[in-house]
């Protein structure tokens, strides 16, 4: 696969929350607005697209026997330089996420991208992956964001969508409304690539 | 047994390099990061005592070793001053007293030249919610506004709550524990 592939695939193919249904803990925790989205999204981005390219370099020194605990030392080591950095120069963002930027060390597709891809692939590959199916990843979030926002505050990026009157939903920015939002998301997708492979499927025949 | 040696070997080079790039990460990041605490953790005290500044209080801020703590390391006083023109015209920095539950942290920022208070903000409590949690109120912070600094503050002196003498009681004390701190350090926080 060409590198375009490699970066595209996150986007539509692979994108983390909807279609391998990894990552849930932040995606449900954290998407009570556009911007939390978002800065969970890049900071997620920016440790898997590191930790992908150093895990690609390092693969054949790595044993096979401790290659996990080797990931993971790289993986907590990036988590803690996003922290640090954001601590310095986005602390709103920071306090918002909360526990949620440590709780990336521990995120299922950071590990599952080095496992299943930059571990057997070459650095170049390798970014590509990790920017991709990070954008991917952040563009998720950033939607799923915004749909409990309208909703639930009912602002967009902090501003204000509907009329003075407007009484805002508040179940959507709680937990259950989380999962609310994903299953429509989950189901709109899934109805979207339905349609598109029927589409393809006539147009073969 | 090449093989454990060379696990051992690689996990101990990873997590030496990775240990050492944290430290790295940690020491240029410290300014910054104490800096944005202050900043939104702070600024909104220090604004709203202060005012008619045109300097940036949290990066003009002065550190006052005050003493040391059990352990023996110091505890410092931050002082913010809000200067016009480069001159130093007020300064705010927290005190703290106890109150009905606890201490009552307040920030407290005083105009020296006119030995007067511009204003209190209360940073933390732990009072009663409802009774002595009232001191959060702007009805109450503001009768501070333009006391003298110079003579003991009373209780009398200020819009006392009813019902919560005693979180009141440890409000003023604060305050005068600050009037306390500039005499000792006036020389200091007017540089």
């Amino acid at each position: 696969m060409s590198l375009q592939k490699e970066f595209s695939k996150g986007l539509w193919e692979v994108i983390p929350p909807f279609r391998l249904v990894l990552g849930l803990c932040p995606t449900l925790a954290v998407t009570t607005s556009a911007e939390n989205g978002m800065g969970m999204g890049l900071a997620t981005t920016f440790v898997l697209v590191f930790s992908n390219l150093l895990v690609s370099l390092l693969r054949k020194l790595i044993p096979g026997n401790v290659r996990i605990a080797a990931y993971i030392v790289i993986i907590a080591s990036f988590v803690v330089i996003v922290e640090l950095l954001m601590q310095a120069y986005t602390f709103p963002l920071y306090q918002a996420l909360g526990i949620f930027i440590p709780l990336i060390v521990v995120n299922c597709i950071i590990l599952g991208r080095a496992e299943a891809f930059a571990g057997k692939r070459g650095p170049l590959d390798s970014i590509a992956d990790g920017l991709g199916v990070g954008i991917g990843y952040t563009i998720s979030l950033t939607v799923l964001g915004s749909f409990r926002e309208i909703i639930g505050s009912g602002t967009l990026w902090g501003l204000k969508v509907f009329w003075s009157g407007f009484e805002p939903f508040t179940f959507m920015v709680r937990a259950p409304g989380a999962f609310v939002a994903l299953g429509v998301m989950l189901a709109l997708i899934n109805f979207i690539s339905f349609k598109l492979e029927e589409r393809k499927r006539r147009a073969q025949s | 047994m090449r093989e454990i040696i060379r696990m051992v070997v690689v996990l101990t080079v990873i997590c030496a390099v990775s240990g050492f790039s944290l430290a790295l990460v940690r020491g240029f990041t410290k300014a910054p990061i104490e800096y944005s605490r202050l900043k939104f953790v702070k600024e909104p005290a220090v604004k709203a005592v202060l005012s008619g500044y045109d300097n940036d209080p949290i990066k003009d801020r002065l550190t006052i070793p005050v003493g040391k703590n059990k352990k023996g390391k110091p505890i410092n006083l931050i002082v913010f001053p809000a200067k016009k023109g480069g001159k130093t015209f007020a300064v705010a920095f927290e005190a703290s007293a106890a109150g009905y539950h606890g201490d009552i942290g307040v920030m407290v920022g005083v105009d020296p030249a006119q030995k007067k208070l511009t204003g209190i903000a209360i940073v933390s409590h732990t009072e009663t919610p409802g009774l002595g949690a009232r001191i959060v109120e702007p009805n109450f912070t503001a009768s501070f506004k333009g006391k003298p600094a110079d003579k003991e503050l009373k209780v009398g002196d200020v819009n006392a709550l009813s019902g919560a003498t005693v979180s009141t009681k440890g409000v003023v004390a604060a305050v005068n524990n600050a009037r306390g701190l500039l005499d000792k350090y006036r020389d200091k926080m007017l540089q």
